[in-house]
């Protein structure tokens, strides 16, 4: 069932892949054209888009700075209504209660919603390792599950598939004829994975807002397996990232106007589930037991700046992913990591290790598309020139120093020195000019190979696949001196 | 108007003629044009690259520099390194000196349509460039500074052009600075994207207010020996035919 | 089972490195904390006829309502659906609205159904304690009706509701509910979907693939 999974360390490697993978080529473009129209048509049906977006920014900003109060008030009032709460500072302890609550009660299977925190900390691995077999029953995660993958996009799991591929899968690993038909597909899930949810004793969600004032959380879908899950099973496990909780039942108003309308393009999704402890008799239908997972594995180190902080802020839709021009080309694959694109890209850095994915904070042509379509306005393409100085300047811990490149830092120091003075800089650019009398033919550079490329790699990568420009036989400068005579 | 022009090291370099154009543009608008020699880059490679030691550099240069200018106005041809200079405060952290001088300098600098719709009022300097042209929306330009409708609307009174709308327009070329050779094959493959909308609407000339995106858009063009034209924003302003 | 030890050691930790990260970020937050321009309300879209604009979101997200003027007019209506989806086996929720016109629509349902008879069935017959109009949203609450299950397993979900429960926003609702009451609130708009192959819809995935809606017009 596992395979190795592409990691961000080999992101340019990774990334060369995806490009070259014509199937892939077809998924991301679909989802490119459709998200466009889909997100307009929803953002007209909304009112005052941006107004929203600023409340829905003020309530997050507000709650992460005041986190340790609300996180109190949250997990006090769930408590209140029967849940039980745990505290995880890392993955591998949230994987471990969460073991330990199975096997609690001896259970060999847990039917399994779509949760990223899930993803994150490889629960389906660790569950996996303990004797107990994962069920996902979201439709795209059951079918990665099936192949073997991982997630490639926060909201679609299997959006880099085509339908062939999906079908193929299904004949293979399920047994049944081969069919391009979406809706034989998704009936054939429905009915295998009925029988897993009639069997299932515990089942395993997320969450996307934990309410602190009433100790609610609430998970919303489209498919109703997250209902499924949280009503037919005796016990419900939620693993919550502790950056979820808002401060009001009220608040929730905001971030169902934006969530599914980003996320999907829906004004609603089909389903919401507003959990409050457990059940009040014992006959009533429902688990018996709710057990909140509260994970931290790295976000409370993010609440250190303001400007890491909005991070914490985002609410999961996957907007910035559709509209990335770079998770457009190469997919979630690419990036390494259970949250990709734009989003994943500051992240990952942040909760995983900068010195792991220093190549992801500059896979990004700092476009600002995903800013534009945040519903939090986090500022991405500023978080990830903040990485980008981390890298490169390697004013974090020590450890992190191994992130610096020498060459290209004596690089960067050459053109700030020669470049200080109009003289110096006027040179170096009379001895470029002379320089590309080598290469330059009719006006321009092609394609510069050998050794020219391996003095000049920049050279090298740009003529792969364009002309460069040359330098002006005048400057500017020199014709303005001209002109001013 | 007195305006100090910044021509930015692109343009000084690898295409002078839209420093020029942009030099006549502002002067057939009415402006006196300085160009105070001592000037170099904006240090925008440095900042994207994340070495902002020398971005401060860059950046104290700058500032120094224009701060001798009596002018009333800073006007730079490109939309990325006009949001440099407002991006100034950002390298310089905690110093509060630093940070008001930067913020002075920016609020005086503008990128040239902004500069000719938004401070000068006007948008016909009495243009004539025949052919067919469509506008890419530089990213930093558009998002930074919320140049859209400006450049429009300059195009849209130049005399024989006409203006036809990409698809996509406001959608990257994919040149993001050092990104365009860190990945360039992911730079390529949304280049080419750009290309296909160009080529759809038919237009013979990609007109944009960025040196940077035009050098991305007609390295391919170039490349793939397609007919169409590249020209930036102040050469079609200033042209006469 | 857990170490009471560790689960305080974890508790403590996260808690303490919440307070030492957000002290770390104090001096920063002086200079940038600014309130953000929030508005005080949500602008909505006017709201046009109440019914009206129920119905509409309800069509607009696959499901299909119909206005009656009493439960007979209900009963009648509910026999029509449960002839056209040619349903057998019939499940209900406790509502007694639900039973009044099951009754009387003359239909053999089962209350309290059984887990086989869950699976087994072919329509699940509910109210709603509230509805949005803007959404076409129906409000199920845990505490004032067993439809859980009902709602949510059988192919096909059938919702009689009052008129009078209906309501224009979202935000009234969340007004309204009460969750300290209803462990379990349920927001249901229209059917179970999904685009995850392809990007392309198919209906009724894990819940009902169809969703009728019978409104009851107060006199």
């Amino acid at each position: 069932m596992s395979t190795t999974h592409a990691t961000s360390e080999t992101f340019d490697r990774n990334a060369r892949a995806a490009l070259a993978d014509p199937v892939l080529h077809g998924a991301l473009r679909n989802l490119a054209d459709s998200f466009v129209v889909r997100r307009q048509n929803a953002i007209a049906s909304a009112g005052d888009w941006e107004g929203l977006r600023d409340r829905a920014r003020a309530i997050k900003d507000e709650t992460l700075l005041h986190l340790d109060q609300y996180l109190e008030r949250f997990t006090e009032n769930a408590k209140k209504a029967g849940a039980t709460i745990h505290w995880a500072r890392d993955g591998k302890e949230a994987c471990d209660i969460v073991l330990e609550l199975v096997r609690a009660k001896n259970a060999n299977m847990v039917v399994k919603a779509k949760s990223m925190a899930g993803e994150e900390i490889h629960l389906n691995e660790a569950l996996e390792a303990g004797g107990i077999e994962p069920v996902e029953t979201d439709l795209g995660e059951w079918i990665i599950q099936l192949a073997g993958e991982t997630p490639s996009h926060i909201v679609v799991p299997a959006i880099h598939k085509t339908k062939q591929q999906i079908a193929d899968l299904f004949v293979e690993k399920v047994g049944i004829e081969q069919t391009d038909n979406v809706d034989v597909l998704t009936q054939t899930a429905r009915k295998i994975l009925r029988q897993r949810f009639a069997e299932a004793q515990v089942g395993v969600s997320g969450v996307n807002f934990g309410v602190a004032e009433t100790g609610t959380i609430l998970i919303l879908e489209n498919e109703g397996n997250i209902r499924l899950t949280t009503s037919l099973t005796k016990t419900h496990i939620a693993i919550m990232g502790i950056e979820k909780v808002i401060p009001n039942f009220a608040d929730l108003d905001v971030f169902l106007k934006l969530l599914p309308r980003s996320g999907t393009g829906q004004r609603l999704t089909a389903y919401q589930s507003l959990i409050t402890g457990v059940k009040k008799n014992a006959d009533d239908i429902g688990p018996d037991e709710l057990h909140i997972v509260m994970l931290d594995n790295g976000r409370s180190r993010m609440l250190a700046h303001p400007l890491t902080r909005q991070s914490l802020a985002c609410i999961r839709c996957g907007a910035c992913l559709n509209a990335c021009p770079v998770y457009q080309q190469i997919g979630g694959h690419a990036y390494g990591s259970v949250y990709p694109g734009p989003i994943g890209a500051v992240i990952t850095p942040q909760l995983f290790g900068l010195s792991k994915s220093k190549q992801l904070p500059y896979a990004s042509s700092l476009c600002g598309a995903c800013r534009e379509v945040c519903p939090v306005k986090i500022d991405i393409p500023a978080l990830l020139l903040h990485l980008r100085s981390e890298i490169a300047e390697g004013s974090t811990a020590a450890a992190e120093a191994t992130t610096r490149k020498p060459g290209e830092s004596f690089a960067f120091r050459m053109y700030s020195r020669m470049w200080s003075t109009s003289g110096t800089y006027s040179l170096s650019m009379r001895a470029a000019r002379l320089m590309q009398r080598v290469i330059a033919r009719d006006g321009k550079i092609g394609k510069v190979g050998g050794l020219i490329s391996r003095l000049v790699p920049p050279l090298g990568a740009w003529t792969a696949w364009r002309d460069a420009p040359v330098v002006a036989p005048k400057s500017f400068r020199e014709m303005w001196r001209e002109k001013k005579k | 108007m007195k305006v100090a022009l910044f021509v930015t090291c692109l343009v000084d370099q690898l295409c002078p003629n839209v420093g020029m154009a942009t030099v006549d543009v502002l002067e057939r608008a009415g402006c006196t044009v300085t160009f105070d020699e001592r000037q170099t880059c904006c240090g925008q490679p440095a900042f994207n690259t994340g070495y902002r030691t020398e971005a401060r550099d860059f950046a104290k240069r700058f500032i120094e520099i224009f701060e001798t200018s009596d002018a009333e106005a800073i006007v730079i041809p490109s939309g990325s390194c006009t949001a440099m200079v407002k991006h100034f405060h950002e390298v310089f952290e905690d110093d509060h000196e630093w940070k008001e001088r930067a913020d002075r300098i920016a609020a005086k600098t503008h990128e040239l349509s902004s500069f000719l719709v938004n401070i000068l009022g006007i948008d016909d300097v009495g243009a004539i460039s025949n052919g067919k042209a469509t506008w890419h929306d530089a990213c930093h330009g558009l998002r930074d500074l919320g140049v859209h409708d400006e450049p429009r609307r300059l195009l849209n009174k130049v005399g024989g052009l006409e203006f036809v709308e990409m698809e996509n327009a406001d959608v990257c070329c994919g040149f993001g600075g050092t990104f365009s050779v860190k990945f360039p094959e992911i730079s390529a493959g949304i280049l080419d994207n750009k290309i296909e909308m160009i080529e759809k609407s038919g237009a013979d000339t990609v007109v944009a207010c960025d040196a940077s995106c035009l050098m991305q858009i007609s390295g391919r063009l170039s490349r793939i020996g397609s007919k169409v034209q590249t020209k930036h924003i102040a050469e079609i302003l200033a042209s006469q035919e | 089972m857990m170490q009471s030890s560790s689960h305080s050691d974890a508790r403590s930790a996260i808690f303490a490195s919440i307070r030492e990260n957000l002290a770390k970020s104090a001096p920063f937050d002086e200079a940038r904390h600014e309130p953000s321009p929030v508005s005080s309300a949500i602008v909505a879209p006017p709201a046009t006829d109440l019914l009206e604009g129920f119905k509409e979101s309800l069509e607009l997200v696959g499901a299909k309502c119909t206005f009656v003027g009493d439960e007979s007019e209900a009963a009648a209506r509910l026999r029509a659906i449960v002839s056209d989806i040619s349903a057998t086996e019939i499940i209900v929720s406790d509502s007694e609205l639900v039973h009044r016109i099951v009754n009387a629509a003359k239909l053999d349902a089962i209350e309290d159904a059984s887990r086989d008879e869950l699976f087994s069935s072919d329509v699940g017959i509910t109210s709603a304690q509230f509805a949005i109009a803007e959404t076409g949203t129906l409000v199920l609450e845990s505490g004032a009706e067993r439809h859980r299950l009902v709602s949510l397993v059988p192919p096909v979900h059938v919702c009689v509701l009052n008129a009078s429960s209906i309501r224009q926003s979202m935000a009234e609702i969340l007004e309204l509910v009460d969750p300290d009451a209803n462990p379990t609130i349920t927001f249901v708009t229209g059917a179970s979907r999904t685009s995850d192959i392809e990007l392309t819809l198919a209906i009724g995935v894990h819940g009902p693939g169809e969703l009728y809606v019978i409104v009851i017009k107060d006199r």
